[in-house]
């Protein structure tokens, strides 16, 4: 289908713009928007239109919430897809929740969460320091904090686990999830301290894998 | 192994998943399952087929995963499987599709510009009358709007000439335009 013959050239500026908003513009394209955006004061308005839309369509597609157990899910069809998963040279963390997938799923995160709180609280409270620094967040605390999804590697410890998130006022929430993976809290009040964070973690031996989950409010 | 959450690329992950690693698919289905269920979910206007859709999307990554080149991005090889599947999933219920042609001149069954004014600001107006949109040009809009797909991303996905997609945003635009002239907001163009 070719483009409507009654399409002036304001018409196809104007069709461009939504490109022009979403950064995906370049090239000549680019140029004809911008000479238009700085010559013609009609273009700003126009401008002004399209991110209007574009908060219309964000809140549009934000109102469609996808459900709470959709990963849940996903792996039990993926077990059954491929069969079910084998173990691979778990973890200290890794190899407990292994063993605790022997224990009725209703019981397992409870169950989990206070083995690993266990585990956790042993490794920190070490004479003359500090203890109570690390723990699992309680459900209030992690309802609305930032988070970040982690799996460790093999080799990682406890102690440095536990030593480096107390250090940088991280948590963890949940986990292990199936895979290894953690959920991590992460006390940052903006967008650019969850970056730094979440930098810092990957940037840690024990870090196999980070995934960032929830921004502050702020969303940079 | 370390690595920062930008150097564990999208496609290094597929690349893990290609080997076989079950921990790469589901950081891929947690950094993409919410788009892709909200973008099934407003093609086909059912939340439990974008379920079921989303969750096969990620079934056809860990099948397709060797295959995968790497000549677009993820995400945008992920909309590509998602859009075909919510597709044979509407034909499979026998719904029709409307042409560009006729979606120009058909008119909306949802709201009308004067329902979705009733709501006190542009925003959400706007938001009522996207949702309004025939479903081709809506999904152009959200590609590039909510997707921040480009022009050439948006042919890939639904498998549609560059100009198709120009001509689908004009329209949709044009249509925009016109419901909020008709809700008394003011906007120059078209």
């Amino acid at each position: 289908m070719s483009e409507p013959e009654d399409m002036s050239r304001r018409d196809e500026l104007e069709t461009l713009l939504p490109f022009y908003l979403n950064g995906t513009l370049e090239g000549v394209d680019l140029e004809a928007v911008e000479e238009w955006l700085a010559t013609d004061p009609a273009a700003v308005a126009a401008l002004e239109e399209a991110e209007a839309e574009f908060s219309g369509v964000s809140a549009a597609n934000e109102a469609v919430r996808p459900p709470a157990d959709a990963l849940s899910r996903f792996n039990k069809m993926l077990d059954a897809e491929v069969g079910a998963e084998r173990s691979e040279s778990p973890s200290m963390l890794a190899g407990l929740w292994a063993r605790l997938t022997a224990v009725p799923a209703s019981v397992a995160w409870g169950a989990a969460a206070a083995a690993i709180a266990l585990v956790l609280v042993q490794a920190v409270m070490e004479p003359g320091r500090p203890g109570g620094d690390f723990e699992i967040a309680g459900t209030e605390d992690a309802a609305n904090m930032p988070f970040v999804f982690v799996t460790f590697t093999p080799e990682a410890t406890i102690a440095d686990i536990a030593a480096f998130l107390a250090e940088n006022g991280a948590t963890i929430v949940a986990g292990p999830a199936a895979g290894g993976v953690f959920k991590v809290g992460i006390e940052a009040a903006t967008a650019q301290d969850y970056d730094r964070i979440v930098g810092l973690i990957a940037a840690q031996p024990f870090a196999e894998t980070v995934a960032p989950g929830r921004k502050p409010a702020d969303g940079g | 192994m370390t690595a920062a959450p930008s150097q564990q690329s999208d496609l290094e992950l597929v690349g893990r998943v290609a080997k076989g690693d079950r921990a790469a698919v589901r950081l891929l289905f947690m950094r993409h399952h919410a788009r892709i269920f909200r973008f099934v979910a407003r093609q086909t206007g059912s939340e439990s087929m974008a379920d079921d859709i989303a969750n096969e999307v990620f079934l056809e990554l860990w099948k397709q995963a060797p295959g995968f080149e790497g000549r677009s991005q993820v995400s945008t090889w992920l909309l590509g499987i998602a859009r075909f599947k919510a597709l044979s999933h509407l034909r499979k219920r026998k719904e029709e599709w409307i042409d560009d042609a006729d979606a120009a001149a058909v008119p909306d069954t949802a709201d009308t510009p004067e329902v979705a004014v009733m709501k006190d600001n542009k925003a959400n107006a706007l938001r009522g009358m996207v949702n309004a949109l025939p479903e081709e040009q809506r999904s152009v809009i959200d590609l590039a709007y909510y997707h921040g797909r480009s022009v050439t991303e948006i042919a890939e996905i639904l498998s549609i000439p560059v100009a198709t997609v120009k001509t689908r945003m004009f329209y949709a635009r044009k249509k925009l335009g016109e419901a909020l002239q008709a809700a008394g907001f003011e906007r120059g163009w078209p």
